[in-house]
């Protein structure tokens, strides 16, 4: 079993372990498994090649590729880790895959195709990866400082989170603690770029447009956006654009911060670990910095939440996740008040 | 179900032909050709650059090009509503990443190109389709194993019954590289190179892999009604799962409200598989409740190949096509079936139907499983649908 797959069973099971669900809990042909990804089990791949080179192909290098690399393999062990029967995809939208995985996941509940949805991303790290974005001239050099005037890039990362998401009378019934509820989600393409964005921001503002809508709130609402921010000169500017965009003069005093400063870019599992940063934000009301930051950038005229860890009563957080094929998806988690 | 989700048109790249009816041909006439389909770039692509898309992009845009001009949704159109794409697929682009890796070993890390990196992301068919076609709606590609196509066409009906978009692309494609068909054949789920698959028959050994593209178009049956759209079908529901295909195919016909004594036909995604075909026999018998023989079943894969990400919506294209003209597609070399195999209404030869409600369904060897009932409509006598239609 590959990197990422292990990393994804290991966050199923830590967030099943979290949400104190027995098995009683479960009705496993209820209960789903939705995941995001970059790139899968890429090392599968470089496994093939490093055979070719040394003279192969070896046969278990190739029946890995039928074995271990396909994606969709991800969430089919874990589901059968942790005994789930029900709906389990992944969604492999590239950098946006976790907050689309989350997406389809409330989809799933709303038309009660699932009372229980494991929802998240995974990634690991990989030379392919690390390779073609430094091909891109989006890796820093030293660290990530995100919306800082002076920022070079991002840092590579990796990982997984999960989120256990159901249905508030489920979970209600269970008496289970709950973190925030999911309130609403929206998805677009800017159809314009493979790795670059649209420079006028209209494919970001779509997809904060219709969370916003999806939710039935107005951006007043937001107390909180988790960025995308991943460092790079030009996506920092463009969601920067994009917030001032929906939010209009509140843009400059809403706390956006990337903890991509911190953790590095995880690609499908960002989102994924930004959306549980954003869920304790509404229950532990204090937001995490963007760290490093230090020379403010005009094209970035944000409260970027520098350096030091913020209290905040968070009503309301935005999740904003883009990523390759101009996949553009918003996240709202709304304070829980029974 | 909330809103409703119609089928406006249909598109597909095989190496049985590229149009509905030329699939529907080639089936009742049992020609089986899986393997490379032919796509000829002036055809397809016209005079535009198709540098940036690699063949799993190429079939991909070419299908949904088909698919998009079928439903009339215009390039005006596209600019002024924004349209949805759900690609299906198992391995993506592999032989685009083995090729990145390859060259960066080979060349060095300095030298391999940043365009070819964009397209080893698992996503990236999609991306380049939408880039052209101006596909601005949610971009999604879905990973569920073998029943990724029909998954992915689930999918966009999901998100139109939940109102997060009213006009989606969806569907699947693969692409046959030296990779993946290399892998299959490792893992022991081909068929002997000196035999053609059979599905569901007696002797079947595995399948034949191949590739192609298939898309329908799916719309909230509203915004069909206002262009004047001809509508194909209506997806009455569906249901996916991971193990327990039984009660997917159950699941889904309670979705729709359907009865199983109601279901005309199905398009079943049987491949020649040893074990999956036995497991789909049984699970369309037990959702049938025990009635599995007297309802007709096609399966393409005898003439296609195993189409991976494309096969859903194959199977629902040549389903559509059968309720049209009235023909079923036979299962062309069916001798003896298995045991399981014969709790089903098989025949080698077409055959005259009369479909209003069928079933596809489509399980993977992992476990993924999905299957959606539709009704076709008769062709309707409509004006020109065009988006302008809706004033």
């Amino acid at each position: 079993m590959g990197r990422a797959t292990q990393f994804a069973i290991l966050a199923a099971r830590l967030a099943l372990a979290d949400a104190g669900l027995q098995p009683r809990d479960v009705a496993p042909a209820r209960a789903g498994v939705t995941i995001g990804t970059t790139s899968g089990e890429p090392k599968v791949v470089e496994r093939l090649q490093d055979s070719r080179a040394a003279g192969g192909p070896d046969d278990d290098a190739l029946r890995e590729l039928a074995a271990a690399y396909p994606s969709h393999l991800i969430p089919a062990r874990v589901a059968s880790d942790v005994g789930f029967r029900g709906p389990a995809l992944t969604i492999p939208t590239a950098c946006a895959a976790g907050n689309h995985a989350i997406a389809h996941a409330v989809d799933l509940l709303r038309a009660e195709r699932a009372d229980i949805v494991l929802a998240g991303g995974a990634d690991a790290f990989s030379r392919i990866t690390f390779t073609g974005f430094a091909r891109l001239g989006a890796i820093a050099p030293d660290t990530c400082r995100p919306f800082d005037r002076h920022r070079k890039g991002m840092v590579p990362g990796e990982g997984s989170a999960m989120l256990v998401l159901e249905t508030a009378a489920g979970a209600a019934r269970r008496g289970a603690r709950i973190y925030a509820e999911v309130a609403g989600c929206g998805l677009s393409c800017d159809a314009f770029h493979m790795t670059g964005g649209e420079p006028s921001g209209a494919g970001a503002v779509r997809a904060m447009e219709a969370a916003l809508s999806d939710a039935g709130l107005t951006p007043d609402a937001v107390s909180y956006i988790s960025a995308h921010g991943t460092g790079t000169p030009a996506n920092d500017r463009l969601e920067a654009l994009a917030i001032a965009r929906v939010f209009g003069d509140r843009a400059r005093r809403i706390p956006v911060s990337s903890i991509k400063s911190m953790l590095g870019h995880a690609m499908g599992a960002a989102s994924a670990i930004e959306a549980a940063v954003c869920a304790l934000a509404t229950t532990e009301h204090r937001i995490p910095p963007t760290l490093h930051y230090d020379t403010p950038d005009p094209d970035c005229d944000l409260d970027c939440v520098p350096n030091e860890a913020r209290e905040l009563h968070v009503r309301v957080a935005m999740n904003n996740a883009y990523g390759f094929g101009g996949n553009n998806a918003s996240v709202l988690f709304r304070e829980w008040r029974s | 179900m909330g809103r409703k989700a119609v089928i406006t048109g249909a598109g597909l790249v095989s190496p049985l032909g590229d149009s509905p009816a030329a699939l529907h041909d080639a089936l009742c006439a049992g020609r089986s050709t899986s393997g490379a389909v032919d796509l000829d770039p002036k055809k397809y692509f016209g005079a535009r650059n198709i540098r940036p898309l690699d063949r799993t992009a190429q079939l991909v845009t070419a299908a949904s090009s088909l698919a998009l001009a079928d439903s009339g949704w215009s390039d005006d159109d596209r600019r002024r509503h924004d349209v949805g794409l759900v690609v299906g697929t198992v391995f993506s682009s592999v032989r685009t990443i083995c090729e990145f890796d390859r060259r960066m070993l080979a060349v060095g890390p300095e030298y391999v190109s940043p365009l070819d990196f964009a397209n080893t992301v698992l996503n990236a068919a999609a991306g380049q389709a939408a880039i052209w076609h101006g596909l601005r709606g949610p971009n999604l590609t879905i990973a569920a194993g073998a029943a990724s196509g029909l998954q992915a066409i689930a999918h966009a009906a999901g998100m139109i019954a939940a109102g997060s978009c009213d006009v989606v692309l969806a569907g699947g494609a693969d692409e046959l590289s030296p990779e993946s068909a290399a892998a299959l054949e490792r893992l022991g789920l081909a068929c002997s190179s000196s035999s053609r698959p059979v599905p569901f028959g007696g002797g079947r050994d595995g399948f034949a892999p191949g590739e192609g593209a298939a898309f329908v178009m799916l719309e909230a049956e509203d915004l069909a009604e206002r262009r004047r759209a001809a509508v194909r079908a209506v997806v009455r529901g569906f249901a996916t799962g991971c193990g327990d295909e039984a009660r997917v195919v159950a699941g889904a016909l309670t979705d729709a409200g359907v009865l199983p004594q109601e279901i005309d036909a199905v398009s079943a995604s049987a491949s020649g598989s040893v074990e999956v075909d036995a497991r789909e026999a049984r699970a369309l018998d037990a959702a049938l409740c025990a009635r599995g023989h007297t309802v007709p079943v096609i399966a393409v894969k005898a003439c296609v190949g195993e189409t991976l990400g494309a096969a859903g919506a194959l199977q629902l294209i040549a389903l559509l096509e059968a309720a049209r003209t009235g023909v079923l597609p036979g299962v062309p070399r069916l001798g003896a079936v298995g045991v399981e195999t014969a709790r089903l209404d098989l025949r080698a030869g077409a055959r005259a139907v009369d479909i209003r409600t069928a079933l596809v369904s489509s399980i993977g060897w992992d476990g993924n499983c999905c299957a959606l009932i539709v009704s076709p409509l008769p062709a309707a006598a409509t004006g020109r649908p065009g988006y302008d239609a809706q004033g």
